[in-house]
């Protein structure tokens, strides 16, 4: 037990550790309990069994070093404590993402089906100008229709469509201004890192926090922000890559920066551009399910529910009828990507 | 053949030498009880029933327990699926109706009523809100005054057996037509999240509950009066193949331990003592009370539980087991 307790008797800090002793009444381990009904102290440990000197451990000799608990409880309590003025700054500025989305949940399910199918296949025929995709499309989405999945999918398109959307708008200013700001890319790259791998699950807690579970822009955020990273990064990738001596071409026509950026750099980026857009699609897309356990409505709740009482056949089939969805995304921007490719060649 | 028969040959010695033991007191003439698997649900009441479980089975009773991560649907599906795991403790049997088919066909035997007073599922208010406006305690009030509870129903995630008596008595009660939006969450998190969030700033609420929680060990909630318990519009309101639904509130809900016949048949002492191990309500709200406050895990709760009413579980176990654990009884 005591392993470490001479480094607080040398460094003269016994009475300090006196100090934080408690009459019992804290939390007692299970191996304190053990050793307790063994009824003797146990054999000081080998080299083997040496314990890491951890926060608990020095607890364990001295009182009134703290455990490692009280730094959880610590980290908590700042959250708590600047919660307030957060919220107070974040609530306003994000409340148009709950009306979007509520508008937009409202829309299509509002919309009758014999008007949303055909008005979702002009826009694939028109972005895409691909009539067998179209054909497909059409195919895919009565098929979803015909099992009485619908309106799930309807819902899930809803939301996908506002995020990505947000994703594009917001995300391709951010991808230019890194681009034409290098110390800003150096600030902005270790975020869009952080957004990447930090598990989708790890920023909903402090949001559950922020803000009210029943507000819809709770689940649009998660999306937004697992899925705005790729169309920054290719964004600000496309417009570096945009060959200098076009550049150098349109400074000799004394073009101002403005006119550069958008008749020069932005066209000569959008294959890069789209690229990101497919990808943000992609990614919002497979948050879907995540989001449904912060109340997001569409497929990820029958997902969920496969999951929650093991019926295989829910999980199953609205799981595929989120790959249909993927499917028909991921071929229509890709698509048009290649359009703009194929209308850029020399 | 004959390799099946000795088996049981010497299942049933075992059974006789430990129907022995029992009877003639202690003697060191049962073996020890070898691998033993016990679900831990994931909430924070179960987890402490399965540590109590754990810590007794291994240090009185010699028991190798795994401890089995599971949810009540999934583990009534692997009992009937696999037979596995042995000991499945704080099943919600309302809510997983696979469970009493196992238990009509002998697959798994009910033991013990683990929560001895059963689960409390309510439509509830916060307590400030009771005190503030007494009438809404009743369903007629909060539908009068849909604004004083928010206006909003905080309805059970979809998969949880909840969700659909809720969707049967939101129509009976017609929430919706009396201006009550119905919101559905997606997780028990939120659910348990939008109750802190009222009680923070004292907003209104007006939800589905269960107790014992912590969450309502540690923020009090006012039942609401949903009229007198039916059984058969029960029934009804939690099948989702039945139109008629009507007004009832839920019955208590039965919190057993049940235990799979096979190993009841091979350890018929620790069955003995978990047949004994149950709590009542006041006693596991006072521990997952304590468990908020000291920001304890479960493994330290359930130690906070086994020193402080030890008086309690003592009278679980059999005197070989109070031997080995006569320091901690004391």
């Amino acid at each position: 037990m005591g392993t470490y307790e001479p480094i607080f008797s040398t460094l003269g800090l016994q009475s300090w550790c006196e100090s934080g002793e408690t009459s019992g009444g804290g939390p007692v381990s299970m191996a304190d309990l053990l050793a307790r009904n063994a009824g003797t102290d146990a054999p000081p440990p080998s080299i083997w069994e040496l314990p890491f000197p951890s926060m608990d451990e020095l607890h364990e000799v001295c009182a009134a070093f703290p455990q490692s608990r009280a730094l959880t409880k610590g980290i908590e309590q700042g959250f708590l404590s600047i919660k307030d003025g957060l919220s107070l700054v974040l609530d306003p500025i994000t409340q148009p993402l709950s009306w979007f989305l509520e508008g937009a949940l409202w829309l299509f399910e509002t919309t009758p089906w014999w008007l949303m199918i055909p008005v979702l296949l002009a826009i694939v025929l028109a972005v895409s100008r691909s009539r067998k995709l179209s054909v497909f499309v059409g195919l895919c989405l009565l098929t979803l229709a015909f099992i009485d999945y619908y309106s799930f999918a309807a819902q899930t398109l809803a939301v996908i469509s506002v995020c990505a959307i947000l994703c594009v708008v917001l995300g391709v200013p951010i991808g230019i201004a890194m681009a034409r700001s290098d110390r800003l890319q150096r600030a902005i790259i270790p975020i869009l890192d952080m957004l990447q791998t930090l598990p989708a699950f790890v920023y909903l807690i402090p949001l559950i926090f922020l803000f009210s579970v029943t507000e819809p822009k709770l689940y649009g955020l998660a999306i937004i922000l697992y899925a705005i990273v790729p169309v920054v990064r290719l964004t600000d990738l496309g417009i570096r890559l945009v060959d200098q001596n076009v550049i150098e071409a349109a400074d000799a026509f004394g073009m101002t920066d403005r006119q550069k950026l958008i008749k020069v750099q932005v066209p000569l980026a959008l294959p890069n551009i789209m690229a990101g857009v497919n990808q943000t699609i992609m990614m919002s897309l497979s948050m879907v399910v995540i989001a449904s356990l912060v109340s997001a409505p569409g497929l990820g709740v029958l997902v969920l529910r496969g999951i929650r009482n093991l019926e295989l056949g829910v999980g199953l089939v609205s799981g595929l009828g989120i790959v249909v969805l993927a499917v028909i995304l991921d071929r229509t921007t890709k698509l048009a990507l290649a359009r703009i490719n194929a209308g850029q060649a020399p | 053949m004959k390799k099946l028969m000795s088996g049981f040959l010497k299942a049933s010695a075992l059974a006789a030498m430990a129907a022995f033991a029992i009877t003639t007191g202690p003697a060191d003439a049962h073996a020890d009880c070898g691998q033993v698997s016990i679900t831990e649900m994931n909430w924070a009441s179960a987890s402490v029933v399965t540590n109590v479980a754990k810590f007794v089975m291994e240090q009185g009773y010699g028991c190798k327990v795994t401890v089995v991560p599971s949810d009540t649907v999934p583990a009534a599906t692997s009992l009937a699926e696999n037979g596995e795991p042995d000991i499945a403790t704080e099943m919600w049997i309302n809510s997983a109706p696979v469970y009493q088919k196992l238990e009509d066909e002998g697959k798994v035997k009910t033991i013990a009523n683990v929560l001895s007073d059963g689960g409390a599922e309510h439509w509830l208010i916060p307590k400030y809100l009771a005190d503030k406006h007494p009438e809404l305690k009743t369903i007629e009030g909060v539908l009068a005054n849909p604004e004083l509870v928010g206006a909003r129903f905080h309805n059970c995630p979809e998969g949880w057996g909840c969700r659909i008596v809720n969707d049967s008595l939101k129509q009976a009660f017609d929430l919706e037509g009396n201006g009550i939006k119905v919101f559905d969450h997606g997780s028990g998190e939120t659910l348990a999240g939008s109750i802190a969030a009222a009680y923070a700033d004292e907003k209104p609420w007006f939800g589905y509950y269960w107790a014992p929680t912590a969450l309502l060990g540690k923020y009090e909630m006012v039942p609401v009066d949903l009229g007198p318990y039916n059984d058969e519009i029960h029934q009804c309101n939690r099948d989702t193949d039945c139109n008629r639904v009507g007004k009832s509130p839920y019955p208590s809900a039965r919190v057993v331990t049940g235990v799979t016949t096979a190993f009841a048949n091979r350890e018929p002492e620790v069955v003995e003592m978990l047949s004994k191990l149950s709590f009542t309500n006041q006693q596991m709200g006072a521990v997952l009370a304590w468990k908020e406050g000291n920001n304890a895990s479960s493994e330290e709760a359930a130690v906070h539980f086994l020193t402080t009413y030890n008086d309690v579980w003592g009278d679980w176990l059999n005197t070989d087991a109070k031997l080995k654990l006569a320091r901690l009884l004391k």
